[in-house]
């Protein structure tokens, strides 16, 4: 039975030789640029392989457009005699920190999600409660829309200045 | 026959396109979604750690190619069997052993070892060894070794998840049991390939590209992953 083949030990160096030649090639042009970000020849950039880490700097420093992961402050106004939703879009099993105030003016909400593509009016109340403020975090149990609902049972409209961090899509108010 | 140029362009024109495949999908961690179920779990949980197990190996191209090197050579279904055998104890040891005693080598490094061995088999399918050292080593031998490392680097990366205590050892054992059958079937996949190419002219004439490029495949390994250790 043959196990290994027969080469002339030049061959065999040759080859050798290749091969690590070949792998520093591709290391150093190809994989390096795209992985790591370490582009020494240039070529990585040029091949437009550089743009994986552009993409992940890009979501870490600016505004968080797909993923949230820089802290976000909004501002939802609850009118007089009303309430508001306001909806987080979210992967299932992922995290949301949010703190959230309103200027000592007790409001009664539920923190809820419901499932994507839910069409019977399902939703799972994660904190219902009256208060002014509210710090925490959660982790969602299913793909859908996250976030709270306030009601404002004052003659006065009531400002809720809602911090948030975590890994969303989008985020909208629902009246 | 084909020239050296010719046959470096055809080479690199293979790795370009293995190169395409989306390393981060592959790599042989646990993708997000695995991870978020690995996180939220309690209990024992068979089926879904034996799929995990499958799924690791099957989508491990550093395996696949070991696996390739290990069988380039190696037909009798006998002769398959027991090199796959010591490479399943090697690794099923260092898992349990690793995750039970709390062992955590570093990932890189246990993914370049590896890569070595992705290396260590091209390089002795060329004869490398028995042209050096007058003998090549004992591969049953060798098959275990890297097995253990593999089982470490397993056991590291299951580790960082913090798998409860509760139900742990069922579910390691099922994930290891998903280790072998993803293990079979690519296997049953790489032999059937493997076997009917024996069969063709061209896998004589391509042996030594073959092997060449599987060497190169572990240089590339080796260098990303250290690369990533010290860029970590």
């Amino acid at each position: 039975m043959q196990q290994t083949l027969t080469l002339t030990t030049s061959a065999l160096l040759k080859y050798t030789f290749f091969s690590i030649i070949f792998a520093a090639i591709i290391l150093l042009t190809i994989i390096l640029p795209a992985e790591y970000n370490i582009d020494p020849t240039g070529i990585g950039k040029q091949l437009g392989l550089t743009v994986f880490s552009e993409v992940k700097a890009e979501s870490i420093n600016n505004e968080p457009t797909d993923i949230g992961l820089t802290s976000q402050t909004i501002e939802v106004i609850v009118p007089a005699g009303r309430g508001v939703e306001y909806k987080f879009i979210m992967a299932q099993f992922k995290k949301l920190e949010y703190e959230w105030t309103s200027n000592n003016t007790p409001l009664y909400f539920d923190l809820h999600g419901e499932p994507k593509g839910d069409t019977t009016g399902y939703f799972e109340s994660y904190t219902i409660a009256t208060s002014d403020e509210m710090k925490g975090s959660f982790t969602t149990p299913f793909a859908g829309s996250h976030g709270w609902y306030w009601k404002n049972t004052t003659e006065s409209p009531i400002t809720v200045k809602l911090i948030v961090k975590g890994e969303y899509i989008s985020h909208s108010l629902k009246q | 026959m084909l020239t050296n140029c010719q046959r470096y362009g055809l080479l690199s024109l293979i790795a370009l396109m293995a190169l395409w495949l989306p390393f981060n999908v592959f790599a042989h961690g646990v993708d997000e979604d695995t991870r978020a179920f690995l996180l939220q779990n309690t209990g024992v949980q068979i089926i879904p750690f034996l799929y995990i197990g499958a799924k690791h190996m099957v989508t491990g191209y550093d395996h696949l190619l070991f696996l390739v090197g290990v069988l380039f050579f190696i037909y009798r279904s006998r002769d398959v069997l027991l090199y796959v055998s010591m490479f399943t104890l090697g690794h099923s040891l260092t898992l349990l052993f690793g995750v039970i005693s709390d062992i955590q080598v570093n990932a890189y490094l246990i993914d370049a070892i590896i890569g070595l061995s992705v290396v260590y088999k091209g390089f002795d399918n060329l004869g490398g060894f028995t042209r050096l050292l007058g003998k090549s080593p004992n591969t049953k031998l060798v098959v275990l070794i890297f097995g253990l490392f593999h089982g470490f680097g397993l056991a590291t990366k299951l580790q960082e998840l913090q798998l409860p205590a509760d139900g742990l050892i069922a579910n390691l054992i099922a994930f290891n049991i998903g280790v072998e059958l993803g293990q079979f079937t690519a296997l049953a996949f790489i032999l059937l390939m493997i076997n009917f190419w024996r069969k063709h002219h061209s896998f004589t004439r391509f042996a030594i590209t073959t092997n060449s490029l599987l060497m190169s495949a572990g240089f590339m390994l080796i260098g990303f992953q250290l690369t990533g250790y010290f860029v970590s």
